[in-house]
């Protein structure tokens, strides 16, 4: 057993209300620079829709993520386009490389037209450039261009999660008036077993020993953008000026430093969560041979119980300190994850072992009609599940391989946690009715309870559980910090300019 | 003067710059470190252009390489006839693909305004430079024919008397002005590595092949410090890497030349004073040896007439090589008229010893580049690289006795002093007289 500490992060989406707050907190520190201004290190996008880079989620065109491949027993991952002889080819030109097309052309507007207009009959208009070649254009696209678009046939439609819909539960689904959908936010999932750092010709990506973020060098990277085909999320962006890849960095000079992470920090909705999860680094490979429903299970096996006394003792031989254990133990992601068993990972058939994992939303769900009303008959509680208008299936897609009765589980258990609070405060259930209820939704009084507290109205330190990192004894992976002192960006020393 | 310059300064002034420039910029400047990749921004073109581009200049360049570094395993490559045509038509083919590719990026370069964005001046100018190289190779291709071939004789001594620290132009001094051009340019092509994207050569992630597929990097120099993954001293190995992969080739250059000499004088060997005696002795016979032929070439020199063989043994098919007064090499016939026919064997080209076999035309063949040589009138083909015809060498033909039974002088004039069937117990002699004249 190799026990590694990782920095995980929780998104209950039941919460988020897609405000885009995240995105401008991460845009505004990080990738306001030339180059950067199509990134989004962080992103939220509506679901149903093709999201951020057009249709990410097309690994038959964009080949990210591990495959399953060879026979029983002797299963291995391969990178699903990078391997290691091609990887040499399409460093001349990488078919499964997305570009601007894929994104959209970055533009601000001709300001300085509004006051320097010469005199004459019309309104002056501050007309869009292009942030590339500093030229008139149309805009085509942007970020987020499809948001709150659920249901147009357009952008919605070809969500690639929708295939396995029927007419009926698609025309459910898409139904005038009564859309409904839900936001995705998403960041670099700081993964376990990121295709990106395993197809870096240069090796320059790396996952931090002491807390698993995921990091690019930018003074070992060459601009080879195998990393931006390889991870599935699309989550790699290349700096067209600098030449080099750049992504999330899950704020590290911030967690360093013990402060949340701006996208963290920021949000409006308080879904995000960030803590300490111990991991079996032997396993992190390993888990993700399964087959596709069996993923999720698979990936919880990897986990390990901060309070066992056998782990506890392991990961101080490894190094990780007291304050990450202390970190791991009262980590929110702990509970979402292993405990409670209702926070999933996003698409883990790309088997890379996301560490962020999401909540998944349960309001489309309740939001079934009948007539167009609103109920909840207690006798139908949970067959409304089966004629959600947010199908299960579609859930199940994003969040559990295919899986639906894991979906199930959640969505039980959160109906459950949901009534059960109701009950107390609005006492118009019968005690017998919820009783029955609870068990069908696995869960108990206590459980509940504590759900209900992390969820509704938690403190801000019981969202971020920030380990103590000991910076001052840390040489950073690029420079030690006595050294560059001062030095600008992200730890790179030298300006981030354009080479002849 | 310009040829010192150009062929000699040049090089060592390239190679050093581009050496030192690109360590340089690979340590201190990281950042601008990169192939700079513009597929992101603009991407039909580049298919087009990168691909055939990179997949030509990168065998075309392995061919170079090969030919240089292993003069004797190509030499026995295009000595073969099929092997030859085959490596000259693929070359050929190859740099076409090149040009095309050359060709699309640089009108991407120039027509796409996104692209024109990331575009500099240096961008312009590597376009520029490369597409006057592949062209220049393209047309050697054309005009002087069986490259592959003629430059183990010429470029490849020229190269490796620059890598040994003895430059030697003599071998490339009567090169064609196209040849002369395309090294000039090679040289050019290299001093500006370091200051133009085309570092980026430096870049090739060859230890992407043999590394491990995760890589994880500890910050805390205790956890750095203890022994833990093998990942652990990844991080300062892969800089060391980089850089010396990258300088690799360009160091290896310079440094087998004076690194081995260097190091077997402090290191080498010291001998013990049996040896040392061995090793005079053996010097001594060497120059015996070297007296010994001085002598018999003097001598040679001195007498009047060299034989050459009974008249019996010549044949119209089968020449038979000679000396003559001024030590180069000639091939004796039998013409077609009876008399012996004898030829100079130095090229007229480079001087390579040209062959004996009569081919059904009536031609024997320079193999070093490929010159046929008719022996009636010594002119070369049409194609060849040789221009000018091989002369003709007078000759007589005397008894036992030493009597003059027949001679041809040095216009070609043949007279016989008795009866042909007569001639056959002769044997046939360069004269000195004769020889001198031809001068
Ligand atoms: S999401 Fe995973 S594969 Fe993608 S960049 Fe992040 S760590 Fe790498
Ligand atoms: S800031 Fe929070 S609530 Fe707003 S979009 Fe981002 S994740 Fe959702
Ligand atoms: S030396 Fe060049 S053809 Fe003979």
């Amino acid at each position: 057993m190799d026990i590694r500490a990782q920095v995980s992060m929780v998104f209950h989406l039941d919460k988020c209300i897609g405000c885009h707050t995240c995105s401008v907190a991460c845009k505004n520190v990080w990738t306001d620079r030339p180059g950067a201004e199509y990134m989004w290190w962080n992103n939220v996008e509506t679901k149903p829709g093709t999201g951020f880079p057009t249709l990410w989620e097309d690994q038959s065109h964009y080949k990210g993520g591990w495959e399953l491949k060879g026979r029983d027993g002797n299963k291995k991952l391969e990178l699903k386009s990078q391997n290691k002889i091609d990887s040499f080819v399409k460093l001349f030109y990488n078919p499964n490389q997305p570009g601007l097309e894929d994104y959209y052309e970055p533009w601000t507007y001709n300001y300085a037209n509004l006051f320097e207009a010469e005199a004459g009959d019309d309104q002056p208009t501050a007309i869009p450039v292009s942030l590339i070649t500093g030229e008139p254009m149309n805009i085509e696209a942007g970020p987020n261009w499809d948001d709150d678009l659920s249901g147009s046939t357009f952008y919605a439609e070809n969500d690639i999660n929708l295939e396995e819909l029927s007419d009926e539960e698609r025309e459910q689904l898409f139904e005038i008036e009564r859309i409904s959908m839900m936001y995705l936010p998403r960041i670099c999932n700081h993964c376990a077993n990121p295709s990106c750092v395993a197809s870096c010709p240069s090796g320059a990506l790396y996952k931090r020993g002491e807390d698993g973020i995921v990091l690019i060098n930018q003074d070992v990277c060459r601009g080879w953008r195998a990393c931006i085909s390889a991870c599935p999320y699309k989550k790699i962006y290349y700096n067209w000026k600098t030449g080099k890849s750049e992504k999330c960095i899950l704020c590290y000079p911030k967690l360093e430093t013990g402060q949340i992470p701006n996208c963290f920090q920021s949000c409006v909705g308080r879904i995000r969560y960030l803590g300490v999860l111990l991991y079996d680094a032997d396993r992190a490979a390993e888990s993700m041979k399964v087959p596709d429903k069996a993923l999720v299970e698979s990936q919880r096996t990897a986990f390990c119980d901060p309070f066992d006394p056998e782990i506890i003792k392991m990961a101080k031989a490894n190094g990780i300190s007291d304050e990450f254990i202390k970190a791991a133990q009262l980590s929110p992601i702990y509970k979402y994850v292993m405990k409670w068993k209702i926070a999933l990972p996003l698409h883990i058939e790309y088997r890379t072992m996301p560490m962020l994992f999401y909540v998944p939303p349960l309001l489309p769900v309740m939001g079934k009609m009948a007539n167009g009303i609103y109920t909840n008959a207690l006798d139908n509680f949970f067959t409304s599940l089966d004629k959600s208008r947010l199908p299960m299936k579609y859930l199940a897609r994003l969040f559990s391989a295919g899986n639906e009765d894991i979906i199930e589980y959640v969505m039980k258990k959160l109906m459950a946690v949901r009534y059960y609070k109701r009950t107390l405060d609005m006492q118009d259930i019968d005690l017998v009715m919820m009783n029955k209820m609870m068990r069908e939704g696995g869960t108990t009084p206590e459980e509940a309870e504590e759900i209900y507290r992390l969820t509704a109205v938690p403190t801000i330190d019981q969202r971020f559980v920030i380990p103590e990192i000991q910076r001052e004894e840390s040489i950073e992976s690029t420079c030690n910090p006595e050294i560059c002192k001062g030095s600008c960006g992200i730890g790179v020393i030298q300006p981030p300019t354009r080479g002849l | 003067m310009t040829n010192t310059l150009l062929f000699i300064v040049l090089p060592y002034l390239a190679v050093f710059a581009c050496a030192f420039g690109s360590i340089y910029r690979i340590k201190k400047e990281p950042m601008s470190y990169s192939s700079l990749s513009s597929q992101f921004l603009e991407n039909h073109g580049l298919l087009w252009g990168s691909l055939p581009w990179h997949l030509g200049i990168l065998l075309i360049l392995l061919a170079h390489i090969l030919a240089f570094l292993f003069p004797s395993f190509w030499q026995t490559l295009t000595s073969n006839q099929v092997l030859l045509m085959a490596i000259e038509a693929i070359g050929f083919g190859l740099s076409i693909l090149c040009l095309i590719g050359l060709v699309v990026l640089g009108i991407r370069r120039l027509t796409s305004p996104r692209i024109q964005a990331v575009t500099t001046p240096m961008d312009l100018l590597v376009i520029a430079l490369l597409l006057a190289q592949v062209g220049l190779g393209a047309a050697i291709a054309v005009h002087c024919k069986w490259g592959s071939a003629w430059c183990s004789g010429t470029t490849t001594p020229y190269l490796w008397s620059l890598v040994l620290f003895q430059p030697d132009l003599s071998n490339i001094e009567d090169l064609p002005i196209l040849v002369k051009a395309h090294i000039v340019c090679a040289w050019f092509f290299i001093l500006i590595i370091p200051f133009s994207r085309l570092v980026h050569l430096f870049a090739v992630p060859i230890e992407y092949l043999f590394r491990p597929p995760q890589q994880v990097v500890w910050n805390n120099s205790r956890k750095l410090n203890e022994e833990t993954p093998a990942f652990a001293k990844e991080e300062t190995r892969r800089h060391f890497l980089n850089a010396f992969l990258g300088i690799g080739f360009g160091a290896f250059l310079l440094s087998v030349g004076t690194l081995s000499k260097v190091f077997s004088f402090f290191f080498g060997p010291r001998l013990s004073e049996k040896e040392e005696t061995e090793l005079m002795e053996v010097r001594l016979a060497h120059l015996e040896s070297t007296v010994d032929q001085k002598k018999l070439e003097l001598e040679r020199q001195a007498s009047k007439y060299i034989m050459v063989a009974p008249i019996t043994e010549l044949n119209p098919t089968a020449g038979k090589y000679f000396i003559d007064y001024k030590m180069q090499p000639a091939i004796a016939f039998k013409g077609k008229d009876g008399y012996p026919l004898l030829i100079s064997a130095k090229c007229t080209h480079l001087g390579c010893t040209v062959g004996n076999k009569v081919d059904s035309e009536g031609r024997i063949l320079c193999p070093c580049h490929v010159s046929y040589f008719n022996i009636e009138t010594g002119q070369p083909n049409a194609e060849a690289p040789a221009k000018t015809p091989l002369g003709h060498l007078p000759w007589v033909i005397m008894d036992e006795q030493g009597k003059v039974m027949a001679s041809r002088d040095n216009k070609g004039q043949t007279s016989c002093f008795v009866q042909p069937d007569a001639l056959s117990a002769g044997k046939v002699y360069i004269a000195k007289s004769l020889e001198d004249k031809t001068t």
